[in-house]
């Protein structure tokens, strides 16, 4: 059981990128994954992401080991609706919030969790996509700072969230997370050498998920750093499906 | 794609770490080898960046260039050392680059003490093509602005054009970008770096269809940047198997084979 916590179906604005099903499905199998959680790109860029969650929906249709994560925008009034909505879609999984993205600040979240809490659903707290130097001049979104998206994790206890996007550096934060149950967060930018091993030590194995970012990101890097760790393989097992199992609600019996 | 036992990797750009000490950087140098060496990766090319500050006196580069000297002493058969200079101090830098090569270093570091487009780089480019050796130049066009003296690629381009006979590895393909390669691709004699920032995907094949595979090397930036998510890079891309031998090794063998010793 191999599962990627965090694809995405779609097109990136600012430069071509392999965002199909068709892709999605080969990167899995070619990367030895046999399901994903996968999120549309254009939710982070579209200010309603309805119609950007239909379409990734409407995608996943039929597909047994992709389940959806739609994107959330905890600004817009009927946010909670919009939760709702789709915590009735079986492939439903979590959604993911953006705050950088979307433009307000994380607190303004707290309702979206506590609704997605509410409907059994995960939420997931992206810190970041794009390398914020690297960014196009027609994109300028700040990262959102772990300690405001941990802030909000706190705040809303009964919510299971995922951090998504941390880097390394930050790792030192982490260890607020120890009190906090319920709490994941996804590898996709975590890098540098022994990176994996002092996420590790920083906030436990059970807390890690496997994570690609792909298509943005090369999905080998991802398998490549959990290679180069030295990880038990108890902690390998948990780090690549058993912790997404839990902090997505996957049903196992269909998770090989 | 896995590498095949007898693809040639060679990391062109790796520190040897933060630490200010020769034993922290012993400690940190076997974390990097034993990286390194599970993934096949034949030899790592390593520069000190002296203490990390932006343009260190040159008491502090030589110790930093020592540290590097004793740790490629003490793994020759997969260690290579650059040697880091600062152009602030026209004169020492030169010095430091004899001392440095007559010790058996391959090539030369240039970091952000001044921009590679800035005269007191030019005798260090013309030491370099006397000698045969490569300078590997960190480059990046930041959204959120440069350091002081940082260089774009385009400043490297002003350099390459200046020293046709010198060759350059620019560093950092994703900090470079689209622009970047478009300002460079003029220049027969730079070459780019994989390392630097996320592996965003497409860049590797990007660069080798803009400057062509004989002008893209595999690096890491490690201990800043994993082996893992750099090699990423590298089999996650597009590539020919021919193309991907280049770029992960033999781009590099050959401008390390050009020295004058």
């Amino acid at each position: 059981m191999r599962i990627d916590a965090a694809a995405y179906l779609g097109a990136w604005p600012f430069r071509a990128v392999e965002g199909g099903l068709r892709g999605l499905e080969a990167m899995l199998e070619e990367e030895g994954l046999t399901g994903a959680l996968v999120s549309p790109l254009a939710g982070l860029f579209h200010t309603d992401p309805a119609l950007a969650n239909d379409r990734l929906l409407r995608s996943l249709r039929g597909r047994r080991s992709l389940w959806a994560v739609p994107a959330s925008n905890a600004r817009l009034a009927d946010c909670h609706l919009e939760i709702e909505r789709l915590s009735h879609r079986r492939q439903v999984r979590g959604v993911r919030l953006a705050p950088a993205f979307h433009g307000y600040p994380a607190a303004e979240a707290a309702d979206a969790l506590r609704t997605a809490a509410r409907c059994g659903l995960a939420a997931v707290i992206q810190l970041r996509v794009q390398d914020a130097r690297g960014q196009p001049p027609g994109l300028h979104v700040s990262d959102l700072p772990l300690g405001d998206a941990l802030a909000l994790a706190e705040a809303v206890p009964e919510a299971r969230v995922v951090i998504a996007g941390a880097k390394l550096a930050e790792l030192g934060e982490l260890s607020r997370l120890q009190a906090r149950p319920d709490l994941w967060l996804d590898i996709s930018h975590l890098d540098g050498l022994d990176c994996l091993a002092r996420a590790c030590d920083a906030i436990g194995d059970e807390r890690l998920l496997f994570a690609t970012c792909w298509p943005f990101f090369y999905a080998r890097a991802a398998r490549l750093k959990v290679e180069e760790a030295e990880l038990s393989p108890q902690a390998r097992a948990r780090l690549l499906g058993g912790n997404a199992v839990r902090a997505f609600g996957l049903p196992v019996e269909v998770v090989d | 794609m896995p590498a095949t036992p007898s693809d040639l990797i060679i990391d062109i750009h790796a520190h040897p770490g933060y630490s200010q000490s020769l034993e922290g950087l012993r400690g940190e140098c076997q974390a990097l080898l034993r990286a390194a060496a599970h993934h096949r990766v034949d030899t790592i090319c390593l520069n000190s960046l002296a203490d990390w500050t932006e343009s260190p006196d040159p008491d502090r580069v030589r110790e930093g260039n020592d540290a590097v000297l004793a740790l490629v002493a003490e793994h020759p058969d997969r260690l290579l050392g650059f040697c880091y200079v600062n152009p602030c101090y026209p004169q020492q830098a030169l010095e430091e680059i004899d001392r440095g090569l007559a010790a058996g270093m391959v090539g030369i570091k240039l970091w952000v003490a001044c921009k590679a487009s800035d005269a007191r780089v030019d005798p260090i480019a013309r030491r370099a093509a006397e000698l045969g050796v490569p300078i590997l130049q960190h480059a990046w066009y930041k959204a959120q602005g440069q350091l002081a003296n940082e260089s774009t690629p385009a400043d490297v381009a002003a350099l390459a054009a200046r020293y046709p006979e010198t060759q350059i590895v620019m560093a950092h393909l994703t900090g470079a970008g689209e622009r970047g390669l478009a300002d460079i691709v003029p220049y027969g004699n730079i070459s780019v770096d994989l390392s630097g920032s996320d592996p965003e995907a497409g860049l590797t094949e990007l660069a080798v269809r803009t400057l062509g595979p004989r002008r893209v090397l595999f690096g890491t930036d490690a201990p800043i940047r994993s082996y893992g998510a750099s090699l990423g890079k590298v089999y996650g891309a597009r590539l020919s198997p021919r193309d991907r031998r280049l770029v992960l090794g033999e781009n590099a063998a050959r401008l390390l084979g050009r020295a004058r010793r």
